[in-house]
């Protein structure tokens, strides 16, 4: 016969053990934060043709395409998520850059692995970065000295001087790829054709079935360090804007990307959709070759006037439902050092003012207006607008492959009296966009601006490594070229997409999270409702 | 018969060989393939290095040489885009391609031949002018325009049908109607025309002179005779559908061979249009040639000419 | 009603009686597309007289995507409405007539003038000529239409006479094709062979007696194929290598206004469609009638 004193032992200690269990259950769900099962399937109606290279980290092609993608497939050490341009931590747990920028270490999360099931080890990320070939890999090459593994979490890159724009390089995912880890043996194995069509990464879904070109299969993978919401996401081209509005409607398609100007008032006026007016590239006219005394947009008074010719507002309005940004910068201020400036006027009578003291009363004749390819409508409107000034346009229609290769070849590719109405959308910092359009031998820019004291103060930008004076020196430079209408801003244009009702979402910055881009990444973040909205 | 035959493929081959160099060359007079290829910021050397990856800058007879070596083997070279054999993503899209054209073709002949044996039944009359109205609309409205009114009526305000995309015959009708619109004001026209001719030949005559009601004339005798034209009209159509369906496939979302061809010429993936536009050669100048060899065996006067 | 009798033995009518034929043969032609025609050529011809506003330029003052002047928002001063750069829908129809009209008939011309003289000259020519002419006239049209016109247009840039030399070069093929089928024939004929017999060189026996006989046959082609030509522009359009904007042509306003379809613009792609089908009509009717007049066997163009 047990005593009082016994029982109550015994009772105490199966409270304490049933307590404990409790405890340490729920000590244990909490650790594992809220085991979301992914259910449900999603649809993303892309807008133009899907790229196989696209898949494939490591031949990123530069432009802001691939990112879509890879933000699906893989995973990187950095990169640029939410309102962070490129140094949230993913594969990384955390990272450190040298405060002399001379080398950055990263540490490695635990138990991350691929679709495969194999740990991503600091290997793999070794022979990410030496057999990226993409863009940018040969800036990232040069500068390196040599990856040291210090031990199986944690990777050193030490470069052979101060690499100040590594961070941002490397953890911009429309700038290069070379963050974005690939299974060494398995990238090995299949070779760089076979991963294209078979990727293996470490992002939240993998890729269940391609058809090339056209769609592509994505399955939640249930490894991923974060909770992926939904299951099935599938990814489909439909090249006609009509038709992706049309599935939209439809429930076909729960997010669309790129709804035609024409349309965006019927999606607005929709209950059950939800417009996402992404800010996206810039664009600007430029003057090829205005060093020349004999073109009249050397005169700086002419250039002004262009300015205060066109109707920006306008522009927007028409071209973007109002839903773009006037603004005065030709750079988009979600790079680094990228200054604000204030909008500029549109003031008719200035602008004639102008051009008659330039001795331009009469106006004049440019030989062609060039718009970058297929955004006609834009450079018809510039044409008309300057018509008030006296400075009569013809507009050059010229397909994307034509333009690349007149851009490249330079000021003899546009003889004559030309504009070009440029846009872009670049990431990273304001030097990217620098180097591309406006410095002398620019790969876009090549031989047709080439002003000396900003290359060289640009120059000097690139040597230096103090930030003050690096921030400094951009100012310097992007006030130059606006004060002095080198390039002439016209507008930010949004790039509109569409929510679907079975999305959730309270407003639509919650799906489209990630600042420096017009994709609705991160991709494991989204949620279905559990009931549409009506 | 056998020379004739042993002829004619002779011919068929000089011809896709033509066919072959021809879209060689001018494929490479479109320009550099490089740049489009390569990132926006590739200097001189970047694309020296993809240029030379791809074997673009081997002199063209060489070039020309290597892609017959694709087309034997079977292979028909490797997409710059794809980074798959042609072959590979042709067969990949024919099938869709031929299901979008079968089914248009039936719908060109369900509307076009009935159309147009009424019309050339009924001559002249209220019948044969609506037959009129429905070529004339076949002819002078645009597919894409066509589509996107379908899409618009029975996707997005009936909700009958799925917008775009492939699937079941719901996802196939509308593209089907939109593609073989304009062929059905062909196959009416060709079917009045046959018909009339017929029925005026003596056989008819000979017919009606028996004692033979009308409708058995017609359904017996002439309907048989006037069809063999319109049949092989259609089997070249389809061919022509297969590769020629390029706005409905934009339009529809619909994974074809059209539309892996058109986004191929804007990437100036030279490899996958070489190889298309050979394969699509290689259909359609098969199918001539068993058209050919068909109206030689039904009309022996045809094999005597060469 | 007189009909042009292509018997086995006569000769061919001489030039001047051919004119006279013609200008009797016009009065009976079809009435409907003879007016729609001519009014479609005047308008072209006039376009800068009738038109009220500048086809390409937003007109001062107006709205953007206004309806047509009846309904509510209108404007008597755009009265069909205008697009999406304000510009006036009426005027862009009209100087569109003379774009569409000249790239069609223009068009037609290369492609009937092309594809008739290899035709002939395949033909007549015979043995090696004809075999070289046909077999690149079957790898031409093996080659598919709508993509070899990209490809010219790409290389050649867009602009309005390239896509008529475009147009020209896709749709040859099909005079040849035929144009050489009525040579064999007519080679056989005697007036053909007395000409020969006489000593005329081939020149002079193409240039009497075979050209002015196929061009019966070339001129039905023609008026079928304009609405083909025209239909084309629109596609080519819509690929992105048609006439390029700001120029107004009737396909190319058709495929720019293609989202307006949904968002209720109307008046933007049913005027220039009605214009379009109102040009196929006309040449229909009128192939129709040319081909009943000039030679009933041409039943199978």
């Amino acid at each position: 016969m047990r005593s009082p004193m016994h029982r109550l032992l015994i009772s105490a200690l199966i409270v304490a053990l049933v307590g404990g269990s409790v405890a340490v259950a729920a000590a244990g769900a909490a650790a594992d934060p809220a085991k979301i099962v992914p259910k449900g399937k999603m649809t993303l109606a892309w807008h133009v043709g899907i790229a196989t290279r696209w898949l494939d980290p490591q031949e990123h092609d530069g432009t802001a395409t691939p990112d879509n993608f890879i933000t699906a497939i893989h995973d990187a050490l950095i990169k640029n998520q939410g309102t962070m341009l490129y140094d949230y931590p993913a594969l990384a747990e955390r990272f450190e850059f040298a405060p002399d920028a001379t080398s950055a270490t990263f540490w490695l999360r635990q138990g991350v692995k691929f679709h495969n099931g194999e740990p991503v080890t600091p290997e793999d990320v070794k022979f990410t970065y030496e057999n990226y070939r993409g863009a940018k890999a040969d800036v990232l090459k040069e500068q390196t000295e040599r990856i040291e593994i210090i031990d199986d979490r944690t990777i050193r890159f030490v470069f052979k001087g101060p690499f100040l724009d590594f961070p941002l390089i490397f953890g911009t995912a429309n700038v290069s790829g070379a963050a974005w880890i690939v299974p060494a043996k398995y990238y090995q194995k299949v070779g760089p054709d076979g991963f294209k069509q078979k990727p293996i990464g470490a992002g939240p879904y993998k890729l269940v079935r391609q058809e090339p070109g056209t769609k592509l299969e994505l399955e939640a993978f249930e490894g991923y360090y974060r909770p992926v919401h939904v299951k099935q996401f599938t990814i489909v081209s439909v090249p006609e804007g009509a038709t992706r509005v049309a599935m939209l409607e439809r429930d076909e398609a729960d997010i669309i990307y790129l709804v035609p100007g024409e349309l965006i008032g019927r999606v607005k006026g929709d209950a059950k959709l939800m417009l996402a007016p992404v800010l996206s590239g810039s664009w600007w006219l430029e003057f090829p070759g205005f060093q020349n005394p004999k073109n009249p947009f050397h005169d700086k008074r002419v250039r002004e006037a262009v300015s205060y010719a066109i109707d920006r507002r306008a522009m927007n309005e028409a071209e973007a439902a109002g839903l773009g940004k006037v603004s005065g910068n030709w750079i988009n201020n979600d790079v680094q050092y990228a200054i604000d400036w204030p909008e500029f006027e549109r003031d008719l009578g200035r602008a004639k003012q102008l051009m008659s003291e330039a001795g331009y009363a009469n106006g004049f004749n440019v030989d062609w207006l060039t718009p970058a390819p297929a955004y006609y409508s834009r450079g018809e409107r510039i044409i008309a607008q300057l018509q008030d000034i006296g400075i009569r346009a013809k507009l050059q229609v010229m397909e994307r492959g034509v333009f690349l290769q007149r851009q490249q070849g330079g000021l003899r590719e546009w003889p004559g009296l030309q504009m070009i109405l440029n846009g872009a959308r670049i990431g990273g910092s304001w030097a990217n966009w620098y180097e591309a359009h406006f410095k002398c031998g620019g790969f876009n820019s090549k031989d047709r601006y080439c002003v000396q004291e900003l290359d060289a103060k640009f120059e000097q930008y690139e040597k230096s490594i103090d930030p003050d004076e690096r921030k400094q020196l951009a100012e310097e430079v992007q006030r130059g070229i606006l004060e002095n209408y080198y390039l002439v801003p016209v507008f930010r244009h949004a790039f509109v997409n569409a929510i679907g009702p079975r999305i959730a979402a309270e407003r639509w910055q919650d799906i489209f999270q990630t600042i420096t881009t017009g994709y609705a990444y991160p991709w494991e973040d989204i949620k279905l409702r559990d009931k549409a909205r009506k | 018969m056998r020379q004739f035959i042993v002829l004619r493929i002779l011919y068929s081959i000089v011809t896709l060989l033509i066919l072959s160099l021809t879209i060689f060359a001018i494929v490479r007079l479109t320009g550099d393939p490089a740049l489009l290829m390569a990132e926006p910021g590739a200097r001189p050397e970047d694309l020296a290095r993809v240029r030379h990856q791809w074997g673009l800058d081997r002199p063209w007879p060489v070039q020309y040489l290597s892609f017959m070596q694709n087309v034997f083997s079977g292979e028909l070279g490797k997409s710059f885009n794809y980074r798959l054999p042609v072959s590979e993503l042709y067969f990949q899209r024919l099938p869709n391609s031929l299901q979008l054209a079968l089914a248009a073709s039936v719908i060109s002949l369900l509307v076009g031949i009935p159309a147009g044996i009424i019309s050339a039944v009924r001559v002249n009359s209220l019948w044969d002018n609506l037959g009129k109205i429905i070529a004339l609309l076949g002819l002078s409205i645009p597919g894409f325009w066509l589509g996107l009114v379908l899409i618009l009526v029975f996707s997005v305000w009936l909700r009958w049908l799925p917008t775009s995309g492939t699937g079941d015959w719901r996802h196939l009708i509308m593209p089907a109607v939109a593609l073989g619109w304009y062929f059905s004001a062909s196959m009416l026209r060709l079917t009045r025309s046959s018909m009339l001719e017929v029925m005026r030949s003596e056989y008819i005559k000979l017919a009606r002179l028996k004692g033979l009601p009308e409708t058995v004339v017609i359904a017996m005798h002439a309907f048989k005779n006037a069809l063999i034209p319109v049949f092989t009209l259609a089997g070249v159509n389809l061919v022509v559908m297969v590769n020629a369906a390029v706005i409905i496939e934009v339009i529809f979302a619909w994974p074809g061979i059209g539309r892996l061809l058109y986004e191929g010429i804007f990437q100036r993936d030279f490899p996958l249009v070489q190889g298309v536009v050979v394969m699509a050669g290689f259909m359609i100048i098969g199918v001539n040639l068993l058209v050919d060899v068909l109206y030689a065996f039904i009309d022996p006067r045809i094999r005597l000419t060469r | 009603m007189p009909t042009i009798a292509m018997s086995k033995t006569a000769p061919a009518m001489p030039l001047a009686g051919r004119l006279k034929h013609a200008m009797t043969a016009l009065r009976e032609a079809p009435l409907l597309a003879v007016l729609i025609l001519a009014g479609l050529i005047a308008v072209a011809v006039f376009a800068e007289v009738i038109a009220p506003h500048d086809p390409t330029l937003p007109v001062p003052g107006a709205k953007f995507f206004a309806p047509p002047f009846w309904m509510d928002g209108g404007s008597l001063n755009t009265p069909l409405g205008t697009d999406f750069q304000a510009r006036d829908v009426l005027s862009r129809l009209i100087f569109g007539a003379r774009v569409s009209l000249l790239v069609g008939l223009m068009g037609t011309l290369v492609a009937g003038g092309l594809g008739t003289a290899l035709g002939i000259l395949a033909g007549y020519l015979g043995a090696w000529v004809d075999q070289v002419v046909m077999r690149f006239t079957d790898a031409w049209l093996a080659l598919p239409s709508l993509v070899f016109a990209i490809f010219l247009a790409t290389m050649l840039g867009p602009s309005m006479w390239n896509i008529v030399i475009i147009l020209g070069l896709v749709y040859w093929t099909r005079y040849a094709r035929v144009i050489r089928g009525e040579v064999l024939s007519l080679r056989e004929r005697e007036f053909v062979k007395l000409a020969e017999i006489a000593g005329a060189s081939k020149w002079r026996v193409i240039m009497r007696h075979i050209l002015p006989n196929v061009m019966n046959t070339a001129m039905v082609l023609a008026s079928l194929t304009v609405g083909v030509v025209i239909i084309a522009e629109a596609s080519l359009s819509f690929l992105g290598v048609g006439v390029p904007p700001p120029q107004p042509a009737w396909g190319l306003m058709l495929s720019e206004a293609r989202p307006t379809l949904m968002a209720g613009q109307w008046w933007l792609t049913v005027f220039p469609g009605v214009c379009i089908a109102l040009i196929v009509l006309a040449t229909q009717l009128f192939g129709d009638w040319l081909r009943v007049r000039l030679d009933p066997q041409l039943r199978n163009l």
